[in-house]
């Protein structure tokens, strides 16, 4: 259903020109929760933004169930790094704008509001303004936010990255009991490659700049997946060999000798 | 605040009372330390009432004022006469400033053609135009007007630009994320945005044009505060000289305590 593919190199900075992008295609099917990994510079943002529709390729193009973008739309809902909430917004107005501003009567939102703003356990917080939340529930909002619109595809650009360990582990699980519930279709952005590992059907590795794809590994898993999962050897042997594409991005290329701070290191093949 | 209560906040805000209520009465005592003191210097030194009139006869005189007035005209005329030509200004200017400074933070372009005079004019003191003022509009109500309309406008203008120019991008993406128009974007999610902004911009307008009003009237008035300052002054009712200083003074306090009052309803959501 959602077909997203490909696109471009950056605008001239001085003269030279950065390809961010190089030639990247991807495709997503529907209820497909795709991860997209890189080192980081590697364009995985700028994708994202192309894929929304808040910046343009500069050759190549996007297609959502085969029409092309042509721009930013509530079809392809983003949930932001930084919780962008309006913060003069309660949680229930915050998550009723876009329907609000399209016309839809609160006979039609106030009940969608709260069946959202109920997945993402928010539950009794429908008045709260964002500055009495704290940050993994900011973010649960941009997730009711986002989902409120039916979007034909979630985009998420590295939302859980700000928060404490705990509540992050608590928001992966959150996101695959709501994948459980509603089947959306995601494409989330990470450079925690366990993250990645534990949430995708697929995980797009990248290349660094300029990114293009390096590789795709399946993650066979049946959904929904509790923490559990992450202890397998087959969960171990995923990430690994996700760590080890990624490394050797890192490390410039095979041949170079890199000692980090006494990590796991991969010899590159 | 937020109509709903939340439990999790309440405990906080008694806390925050109790410590509201213990610094204003510090600051109270303050006051009527300030009052005793100056009891205390004018009767053991003896002042002269022309120098630094007592308490007492501070008393008597508004006592005096509030009875019969000052030139003529009953205390509250002049009062509002000098609130009614302040006020006049500050509200047409910031009518005024809000849309054209949100314009300017919206388009470069615009910020541009307006910036030079705008910026030009922020760091000349107000008052300086005063005798101009007189030159071309008179010693009426329409120059006093007008100073204060521009001088609010001035500092509208700039402070709502830079609220316009301070929005998040974050904001903006997600406004035209959720399909808004540019019309929606600008009214529903930039506007509210820079209000903090305009809110500065309103209180400094606030303070500026009430320090105005005092200032024309002193140089050119037949009513007003500060026209009863400097006529009281010229004829030695040096009680009334400092009793229009303490009005001035009140009024002011109070302004002040009213925009911010006004603020934090408005911009309650802003984390404290």
């Amino acid at each position: 259903m959602t077909e997203v593919s490909k696109a471009f190199g950056s605008p001239a900075r001085g003269n030279r020109e950065i390809v961010a992008l190089d030639r990247v295609s991807l495709a997503m099917s529907d209820q497909e929760i795709v991860c997209l990994v890189g080192p980081s510079g590697c364009g995985k943002t700028t994708l994202l933004n192309i894929i929304a529709g808040f910046e343009f390729p500069s050759a190549g193009r996007v297609t959502v169930d085969g029409a092309e973008v042509r721009g930013a739309g509530p079809d392809r809902m983003v949930v932001f790094q930084s919780p962008a909430l309006f913060p003069w917004m309660t949680v229930v107005e915050n998550v009723t704008f876009g329907l609000r501003k399209r016309g839809v009567g609160p006979s039609q939102y106030l009940p969608e509001a709260a069946r959202y703003v109920h997945a993402v356990g928010l539950d009794g917080f429908g008045d709260h303004y964002p500055y009495q939340l704290s940050g993994g529930m900011k973010q649960r909002v941009q997730i009711a936010r986002a989902l409120v619109n039916r979007p034909e595809v979630l985009l998420m650009d590295e939302p859980f990255v700000a928060l404490d360990f705990q509540t992050r582990v608590s928001m992966q699980e959150l996101l695959l009991r709501i994948w459980y519930e509603f089947h959306p279709t995601i494409l989330f952005i990470t450079h925690d490659v366990e993250e990645a590992v534990f949430l995708a059907d697929r995980v797009y590795v990248m290349t660094k700049r300029p990114g293009r794809i390096k590789e795709e590994v399946f993650v066979a898993f049946p959904k929904p997946r509790t923490v559990d999962v992450v202890t397998t050897s087959e969960f171990v042997a995923i990430k690994d060999r996700v760590l080890h594409l990624i490394r050797e991005e890192m490390l410039g290329g095979p041949g170079i000798e890199v000692v980090d701070a006494g990590e796991q290191r991969h010899e590159p093949a | 605040m937020s109509g709903a209560g939340s439990g999790r906040w309440e405990l906080g805000d008694v806390r925050a009372k109790a410590a509201n209520y213990k610094y204003a009465a510090i600051s109270a005592l303050t006051v009527v330390a300030l009052l005793v003191l100056w009891a205390i210097v004018t009767s053991v030194f003896s002042i002269s009432h022309l120098v630094l009139p007592s308490p007492r006869v501070m008393l008597e005189e508004i006592t005096n004022l509030l009875r019969i007035g000052y030139s003529g005209k009953a205390l509250h005329v002049h009062v509002i006469a000098s609130l009614l030509r302040s006020l006049t200004g500050l509200i047409a200017g910031i009518v005024l400033a809000v849309p054209v400074g949100l314009l300017m933070g919206y388009s470069r372009t615009f910020n541009a053609v307006l910036l030079p005079i705008f910026g030009f004019f922020r760091p000349i003191p107000p008052i300086a135009f005063i005798p101009l003022m007189i030159l071309w509009f008179g010693i009426g109500e329409l120059g006093k007007v007008l100073l204060i309309f521009a001088a609010s406008f001035n500092y509208t203008v700039l402070n709502s630009a830079a609220g316009m120019r301070s929005v998040p991008e974050q904001l903006i993406r997600a406004g035209i994320n959720l399909g808004l128009t540019r019309r929606q974007l600008f009214l529903s999610v930039m506007l509210p945005a820079a209000m903090p902004h305009i809110f500065t911009g309103i209180k400094i307008s606030t303070a500026v044009s009430w320090a105005i009003v005092v200032a024309a009237e002193l140089i050119a008035g037949q009513e007003g505060l500060g026209f009863i300052i400097m006529d009281a002054g010229t004829f030695f009712r040096i009680a009334d000289v400092f009793l229009g200083i303490i009005i001035v003074g009140a009024i002011g306090v109070s302004l002040e305590i009213m925009i911010s009052s006004l603020e934090r309803r408005v911009l309650h959501w802003q984390a404290k």
